[in-house]
């Protein structure tokens, strides 16, 4: 009996996150994918040491002409088909350690570095801004209700009618000629930040809307009606209340948003409206080494793997971390992998 | 014994002859469907359309007064008569021509050809602001009716009893003729609406005519009924085709169009091979199912010399000595003519010359010379393979001259409306290409380097009063070695003066399953393949 008393009385003053990184430190497989997605980050960071260190070339310079040493044996980056040297790993010091992205004898390792800093921007960035604005619209609506909630109910769905791929290529094809002009807000068509705002945009109903539904639900709390008891305006409660209880499922849905926020960017690039050249992104790489698959499948395997690894890192992280921070699911998680150990209610 | 020879001889001639019509290009099966593959969706509108794909598309389906003969290489940039009995009598002043449309042509649907629909038809490419609009610009009262679309086109004297059409121009135009072979002159039914018609193709005069559409996906062909009835009769040098039926597929993946020829599911493909099968198609089918064509092309990076950097003639020929013309072969796998002028080789006029070849230490002393205050250029590309990589390749070139380059990849579609609006910022260079409209080389120096047409065919917003001038006498004349020579000269002056620096022709692919005759397709230079010449071995 008393080992179990003494556990409560651990339990008892842990706060809840506390316990969320307890439960997660236990979940073996969601921080293996944090470390690999820890890792790929470090991969994109790195990129200007592997390219001014090792590889000597940028991301965008052209080498069709040009000859390498591999083995002191003498070989064309691009021969006279066009077809582009294969991997060389470090037979060449490092240069074209992946061989060459195309008729272009541009390096591809070094583009996949870079490439990889623009998707996990875009990737990152479009998801912080769908969180913001999911948020602020989930707790206007949630909280007002009535006629506001109404009005943000059908914005919402406007967006939500269509089919995120199509409102997405749609969008990026208008601005990637045109560039966006919205007041003092001008962005040129191949800026990077019209596929971070496309992407932001589109997937904001689907966290807004989940949003919107724990807010009714919280505000219906005795929590929320002390503070008003005690005079606090909606800012107050909205922002000082409700909030704070909201932070679990917001990164929850940020690390979502993230993987499908990459995810989007590479289609979209596929696609030609996402990033434009010469900004690289694995779903340009992807899209132009499509066109070489039958003699240079690596062009196309290569940052495809990345993007998967990439996205199934961020996505079993974010199901662990969800885990972890929703007491509802962690009792689920438990079930499932058979451990005894009480958790109690957090107090 | 001498009438046993004869009759030996006759005997043997007659199996020589049936033993050649059995394996010779008349001598493959009749009739059938031919199965292709397009990789885009074209305007099916003659009047508008002005892609290579499109004209071949219409090529046998729509038909001017004037056409080119239904041959490859130069014999198919010759002008001969189609819906008109003979090539136009032209006044001796050069500003009168008169043709006559042949009696009892029929449009597919049974409606009467009148020569008063060529009226209307050269009144629809004004109301439709035709990219073929400035070819006819010169017949006098048409600058009124493309201002005001109204009181018709008074230049224009047709006479739906006798046939005859006479066209007054404003001054002697020596290409008019080609002008008339051009698809935008296809005559069509004079109630033709001023519409695209793409989706629902008016009715044909040629061979064939075009039969469900499903936009975007693809079309048919069939027989045109009244061809055989009664157009046929009457234009009998122009071909009847050997299929019954086309049916074209839009694949966008040219590799899949590849290997749907490779397994007999396809027969032909519009389009070039991709650049990664290039080579491997070539190697294993060249002289079978693969030949090399050479349209009448030019690509090029042009220069706006209307602002720095490219105001300055150093700075322009820097460039030229920098792009190397070798590295865009392999960046075009190898189905690019390396070239350094304007006039394509089988232009009349062409007279090779290279007044640029890749020096960069001399580019690059050059730059250091002109010391441009403007460094920073934005460059232009379409985002179709190799276009795109060409335009990379470019912008490459112009960092390695000291130049901060902004790249700007544009989709194809929009491309050519964009880089030809004045209004779009920050026109500096960019890549482009011109096929040949018609094989005269005025076509090459007219619209992209007269100054009138800054903002529609002139990228380079060459103003050169003295080429201007040059240009106009030449177009006046008929072509003559005189004239050729004067070409020539100005593919020099206009070089010397680099708004462009050239890099060569593009050619183009015949690709066909192993059914098909490869030796009986024609590649017109102007049209490209010619769907009546299709035919089952």
């Amino acid at each position: 009996m008393a080992p179990e008393s003494h556990g409560e009385t651990r339990l008892a003053t842990a706060g809840p996150w506390r316990l969320g990184l307890r439960r997660l430190r236990r979940n073996r497989t969601a921080l293996a994918f944090g470390a690999l997605f820890v890792l790929i980050v470090a991969f994109a960071l790195a990129a200007p040491l592997w390219a001014n260190g090792v590889a000597d070339t940028g991301p965008n310079a052209t080498h069709t002409l040009e000859k390498v040493e591999v083995d002191g044996e003498t070989r064309e980056v691009v021969n006279r088909e066009g077809r582009p040297i294969g991997p060389l790993w470090l037979g060449a010091g490092g240069k074209f350690f992946l061989g060459a992205d195309g008729r272009l004898g541009r390096d591809e390792m070094v583009r996949l570095m870079y490439g990889g800093r623009t998707s996990l921007f875009i990737g990152i960035v479009a998801a912080l801004i769908t969180l913001l604005l999911a948020t602020a619209l989930g707790l206007l609506a949630g909280y007002y209700g009535g006629w506001v909630d109404g009005v943000i109910a059908r914005l919402l769905d406007v967006v939500w009618a269509f089919p995120v791929v199509l409102l997405g290529s749609a969008l990026g094809l208008a601005l990637a000629t045109g560039g966006l002009q919205l007041g003092p807000l001008q962005l040129a068509g191949d800026s990077i930040w019209i596929p971070i705002l496309i992407i932001g945009v589109v997937y904001t109903p689907y966290v807004a809307r989940p949003v919107r539904g724990e807010v009714l639900a919280l505000r219906e709390k005795e929590f929320v009606e002390a503070a008003v008891s005690q005079g606090a305006g909606p800012l107050r409660v909205m922002f000082g209340e409700l909030l704070p209880n909201l932070l679990s499922t917001l990164i929850v849905f940020f690390a979502i948003s993230v993987a499908n926020s990459m995810l989007l960017e590479s289609l979209l690039s596929f696609l030609g409206v996402g990033v434009q050249p010469p900004n690289t992104s694995w779903g340009t790489m992807v899209a132009g080494g499509f066109e070489l698959i039958t003699s240079a499948p690596q062009l196309t395997v290569i940052p495809g793997a990345m993007l998967l690894l990439t996205v199934l890192a961020v996505n079993v992280f974010a199901d662990g971390l969800r885990d972890a921070l929703d007491p509802r699911a962690k009792l689920r998680l438990e079930a499932h992998a058979g451990t005894a150990e009480p958790e109690g209610t957090p107090v | 014994m001498r009438k046993l020879s004869v009759a030996l001889a006759v005997l043997g001639l007659a199996a020589i002859c049936l033993s050649l019509s059995s394996c010779g290009g008349g001598s493959g099966k009749e009739g059938g469907t031919l199965k292709a593959t397009y990789a885009s969706f074209p305007e099916l509108d003659p009047t508008i359309a002005f892609t290579t794909e499109a004209w071949t598309a219409m090529y046998d389906t729509y038909l001017p007064l004037l056409t080119y003969a239904h041959a490859g290489g130069e014999a198919g940039t010759e002008v001969v008569p189609a819906l008109a009995q003979d090539l136009p009598k032209i006044s001796k002043d050069g500003k009168t021509y008169t043709l006559q449309m042949r009696k009892g042509l029929a449009y597919s649907d049974g409606t009467p050809v009148k020569a008063s629909d060529f009226t209307a038809t050269v009144e629809r490419i004004f109301e439709m602001n035709s990219y073929g609009a400035p070819f006819f610009a010169g017949i006098v009262g048409a600058e009124k009716f493309a201002e005001t679309k109204r009181g018709g086109i008074p230049g224009i004297e047709t006479n739906d009893k006798t046939g005859e059409i006479v066209i007054h121009l404003t001054a002697p135009r020596g290409t008019f003729t080609n002008e008339l072979a051009t698809l935008y002159a296809a005559v069509l039914p004079a109630d033709t609406p001023s519409k695209v018609l793409s989706r629902e193709p008016p009715p044909a005069t040629g061979p064939y005519e075009i039969v469900k559409v499903e936009s975007g996906r693809g079309w048919s062909y069939r027989r045109n009924p009244q061809w055989e009835k009664s157009n046929a009769k009457l234009m009998p040098d122009l071909p009847s085709g050997h299929v019954d039926k086309i049916d074209v597929a839009v694949v966008r993946n040219k590799a899949t169009s590849v290997n749907e020829i490779e397994r007999g599911k396809s027969e032909w493909m519009q389009s070039i091979v991709p650049a990664d099968l290039y080579n491997k198609v070539k190697d294993k089918y060249e002289g079978t199912q693969f030949r090399v064509e050479r349209p009448l092309n030019v690509y090029y990076f042009w220069m706006n010399m209307d602002q720095p950097p490219f105001d300055d003639l150093k700075v322009r020929q820097a460039v030229n000595y920098a792009i190397d013309s070798a590295a865009l072969e392999r960046i075009y796998s190898g189905a690019l003519v390396a070239a350094h002028q304007i006039l394509p080789e089988g232009v009349p006029g062409y007279e090779p010359i290279d007044l640029y070849p890749h020096d960069m230490a001399k580019a690059e002393a050059l730059i250091k010379q002109a010391n441009p205050a403007e460094r920073e250029v934005t460059v232009w590309t379409d985002n179709e393979s190799p276009n795109d990589e060409a335009g990379a390749y470019y912008a490459n070139v112009l960092e390695e001259l000291g130049f901060d380059v902004n790249l700007k990849t544009i989709g194809a579609d929009a491309y050519f409306g964009l880089i030809l609006n004045p209004s779009t910022p920050d026109l500096d260079t960019g890549w482009a290409n011109w096929f040949a409209e018609y094989p005269h080389p005025n076509n090459f120096f007219e619209l992209q380097f007269s100054s009138e047409y800054i903002g529609n065919g002139n990228f380079a917003h060459f103003d050169e009063p003295k080429i201007d001038a040059k240009i106009a006498k030449l177009e006046k004349e008929q072509l003559g070695p005189e004239q050729e020579a004067e070409y020539a000269a100005l593919d020099r002056e206009i070089m010397e003066l680099a708004p462009y620096a050239p890099y060569g022709t593009n050619t183009v692919s015949t690709f066909v399953s192993k059914e098909i005759d490869l030796d009986g397709v024609i590649f017109n230079p102007i049209f490209g393949q010619d769907l009546t010449s299709f035919q089952r071995k």
